[in-house]
């Protein structure tokens, strides 16, 4: 690989790979899923994506410093429950209550998000471990804090947000976007973003240049957190119900966007507009297979087959870098 | 027994063994002595199936020996005690020693059996009270360091012919030293033919029947130990062609700046322990190493490897957490308890493995250029891309590294242009105190000169360098004053008139040479 030309083909790709697959995913269900290109069904597409593409890109930070956060669905379910409760206090006026709500949701995702990142960071413990751990304390928390039972009844003003459109999109899914936009900004243009790139290669090299690497470390978790706790509202303002069971299995959708978008499981490489077309893929497959009628368990079967296939490719393209 | 002919074998940019021929009888003790990087462990690694040689041959008992993997070795009846341990920490006594031929029943492991052999073969090398089934890990590293050649001499088919013992004795006490030898006089009597490597030249005159000397890669000189004394050992290891012959190059810097305070000053610093120190008795305080280092000075730190050297920049610069003792920078206490403390003072390092430790390797050389100066490279957290391209095409100015350009990824750079990049990167955060542990291994000729000139000229401009090397030309040809360590301790200190490496290494041997007083210091 030392013609250049050579070698940024083969980068473009490597970037691309995934672009082009989402076309032929969307061109493919196009031609054969009936009413798939219909105004609503796009829409509709959006707004499953939301939460996926949410959570995946506070995955994207775990996993681009060389961790992995399994604790997100669970989290969430925590969020969505404390932050419910907080909305129904009915000692304040509605709007009061739903800041608080919000702001509650929030603060339980970077307070779990912040432990898994300092207990990983200070005792070496892989972050697999760590979270898989979390998972249980708040998957048992959300159920001690509702007594397992759904919460409903929200403030009417908050419940709009999760059908209100701007400029015929799904407000939820621009909010997305937008967080999914400042996070491309904070990875790629400031100081903590190459912390997180550069920890993820090699933390040891960090942290003999002079750096705090634990910080960045709890930092980096602490996103993740904090998108969880948003994701957790906008879970709450689509179904109008916060239960301690929702949320279920997100956190395996979460990773599969974010490795299918071409971010490496080992860390250090990869970029969060990746994550936006993995997490699209997901949607449009889960969509278009629907409308092609097949049933939940075979659709599980092919996204299934899909996230390996995305890992293949992860794999063939590091040995590809690495041969380069 | 063994007998090699011609053995050669090159690494990129190294011939570690150069023609070496030898011939070792049956029943032999025979040593293996010379310099860090004389050839010593490349010679073991062909004998035990490591490396393959790229010319020669070897026979083993009279037949031809090419061992291809490890196991060609083990079944011909060669074993190496390795100088790291290579037991599994978490089985036991009994599996570590039987790994390569547990005993089976039905395909199940057959316990009683296990414990019966291995029972023999700890009592054979004097561990009869020692529970076979204690996990590995609850051990002492002496008694981990026994069950290793009890594993090499071992029984069944496999029994072993020849024995080689790459520094046994590194890591254990005089008392348990004197253990080992018993068991190796033991082996001895039952007709082992064993090669002996070791630091410690008093081992191999009271041990050993002949010495072969090793000096950058080529086999000098093999005698009996009864026809040899330390000193004529030590002039071999050195060979007299080398001596000082680079020491006069240079150094034409202006002197160290005396007038003000010393820009680094060590008082009782006590690094982590170091590989050979003598391990620590209860209640006694060691005292730790004093060193002061000038502005415009370049001190250097020789020792075998082992030594402290490594552990001692380390502490320095916080790497293992805050190190017990007193530092001054520029006259003042700080308190270095990470590397972000020490590189807020001004101190870089260099580490001696620049691709684990130094370098992001699949990132550009702009990035790893700025790894230590984003504070300089960014504006309120937010990096400023031409200025990083610009700042790391200027350092690769000065320093004349070779690169493509400012988005070259440094694991596509050569070894010497990438240690350019990790010197550019302690330059732009405007380092005044910079370490560098080994900063040539594994560099081209070429590269090496330029790396000493710019060490040069950095002590020139003000810099106050801190050099490890194994290199003894290198640290005579570079610095003001020779710091040498032994066993965790400054054995001597030595000014640039008294540069000799036969004055370095006797320093460097002090505490090796005579077991009883080993790390007792100057």
């Amino acid at each position: 690989m030392t013609d250049p030309l050579a070698r940024r083909l083969r980068a473009v790709v490597r970037e691309a790979g995934i672009g082009v697959a989402l076309l032929l995913v969307v061109a493919f269900f196009a031609l054969f899923a009936p009413g798939f290109l219909g105004e609503t069904n796009l829409s509709n597409i959006l707004t499953q994506v939301t939460i996926n593409l949410i959570l995946a890109t506070g995955m994207t930070f775990a996993i681009l410093i060389g961790g992995i956060d399994l604790s997100v669905g669970a989290v969430m379910a925590l969020c969505a429950v404390v932050g419910g409760t907080v909305m129904q206090a009915p000692f304040l006026p509605p709007w009061a209550a739903v800041c608080a709500g919000i702001a509650a949701s929030l603060a339980v995702g970077m307070v779990a998000g912040a432990l898994n990142g300092a207990i990983s960071a200070l005792w070496g413990i892989p972050s697999f471990i760590v979270t898989l751990g979390m998972l249980n304390v708040a998957r048992g928390s959300a159920l001690e804090v509702t007594d397992a039972r759904s919460i409903y009844d929200f403030p009417d003003a908050f419940l709009a947000f999760g059908s209100a459109h701007l400029f015929g999109l799904p407000l939820m899914f621009l909010l997305a976007l937008g967080l999914l936009a400042f996070g491309w900004v904070v990875l790629t243009r400031t100081v903590f973003g190459r912390m997180i790139y550069a920890i993820g290669n090699n933390e040891e090299a960090v942290r003999l240049s002079g750096h705090r690497t634990l910080r960045v470390r709890v930092a980096a978790f602490t996103i993740t957190g904090l998108c969880v706790g948003i994701a957790a509202m906008v879970y709450v303002t689509r179904l109008s119900i916060a239960n301690p069971i929702l949320g279920v299995g997100f956190e395996l959708n979460a990773i599969a966007a974010v490795i299918i978008g071409g971010t490496s499981l080992s860390g250090g490489r990869g970029s969060l507009f990746g994550t936006l077309l993995g997490a699209i893929v997901i949607g449009v497959l889960g969509n278009g297979l629907v409308l092609m009628g097949m049933s939940d368990f075979s659709r599980q079967i092919v996204t299934g087959a899909v996230i390996i296939l995305a890992v293949v490719l992860d794999s063939y393209r590091a040995r590809l870098s690495a041969a380069g | 027994m063994l007998e090699l002919d011609g053995l050669t074998k090159r690494f990129p940019g190294v011939l570690a063994l150069d023609g070496v021929s030898l011939s070792i009888a049956g029943g032999e003790m025979h040593a293996l002595a010379g310099e860090n990087g004389a050839g010593k462990s490349s010679l073991i690694r062909l004998l035990a199936g490591i490396h393959r040689p790229d010319a020669g041959t070897m026979r083993l008992g009279g037949a031809p020996y090419a061992p291809s993997v490890p196991l060609d070795a083990i079944r011909a009846g060669l074993r190496v005690v390795h100088q790291e341990l290579n037991l599994l920490p978490a089985l036991s006594v009994a599996e570590n020693l039987l790994f390569e031929r547990l005993p089976r029943r039905a395909g199940l492991l057959d316990r009683r059996r296990l414990d019966e052999r291995a029972r023999a073969l700890l009592a054979s090398v004097g561990l009869d009270g020692l529970d076979p089934r204690r996990r590995v890990e609850t051990l002492g590293i002496a008694q981990c360091q026994l069950i290793e050649i009890a594993r090499a001499v071992g029984g069944g088919e496999t029994e072993g012919r020849v024995l080689i013992l790459d520094e046994p004795t590194a890591t254990l006490t005089p008392r348990e030293s004197a253990r080992l030898f018993e068991l190796i006089e033991r082996l001895r009597a039952r007709g082992m033919t064993m090669i002996y490597v070791s630091h410690h030249l008093a081992e191999i005159f009271a041990l050993c029947d002949r010495v072969s000397v090793l000096r950058n890669g080529r086999l000098v000189e093999t005698r009996p130990t009864a026809q040899t004394d330390a000193s004529g050992l030590i002039r071999a290891m050195l060979g007299r062609a080398l001596a000082a012959q680079e020491a006069a190059a240079g150094h034409l810097r202006p002197p160290p700046d005396a007038s003000r305070p010393p820009a680094l000053e060590l008082r009782g610093v006590r690094p982590r322990a170091a590989p050979s120190a003598p391990r620590q008795v209860a209640g006694e305080r060691p005292g730790g190493i004093d060193l002061v280092l000038r502005h415009g000075e370049i001190v250097g730190i020789a020792g075998l490897v082992g030594a402290g050297r490594t552990e001692l920049l380390r502490a320095i610069f916080g790497a293992d957490g805050r190190a017990p003792g007193t530092m001054l920078r520029d006259g003042h206490e700080v308190r270095i308890a990470a590397p972000s403390d020490a590189t807020r003072q001004g101190i870089g390092l260099l580490t001696e493995d620049r691709k684990r430790e130094g370098l992001v390797l699949p990132m550009s050389a702009a990035i790893n250029t700025s790894l230590a100066a984003l504070r300089r490279i960014a504006r309120a957290g937010i990096l400023r891309p031409a200025a990083e391209r610009a700042a790391c095409m200027e350092q690769a100015g000065r320093l004349s590294t070779r690169l493509s350009g400012p988005g070259q990824k440094v694991v596509e750079l050569s070894g010497g242009n990438q240690q350019k990049v990790v010197l550019a990167k302690w330059l732009l955060a405007g380092t005044r105190v910079l370490m560098l542990d080994e900063p040539t291994r594994g560099i081209d000729v070429g590269a090496k000169a330029e790396i000493h000139d710019l060490l040069d000229r950095l002590a020139a401009s003000g810099h106050a360098l801190l050099v490890v090397s194994s290199e003894l030309p290198e640290l005579m040809r570079l610095c003001d004053r020779i710091e040498v360590m032994s066993r965790g301790r400054i054995a001597g200190s030595l000014e640039r008139a008294e540069f000799s490496e036969e004055r370095i290494l006797e320093l460097a041997y002090r505490g090796f040479v005579d077991p009883r007083t080993s790390g007792a210091g100057p």
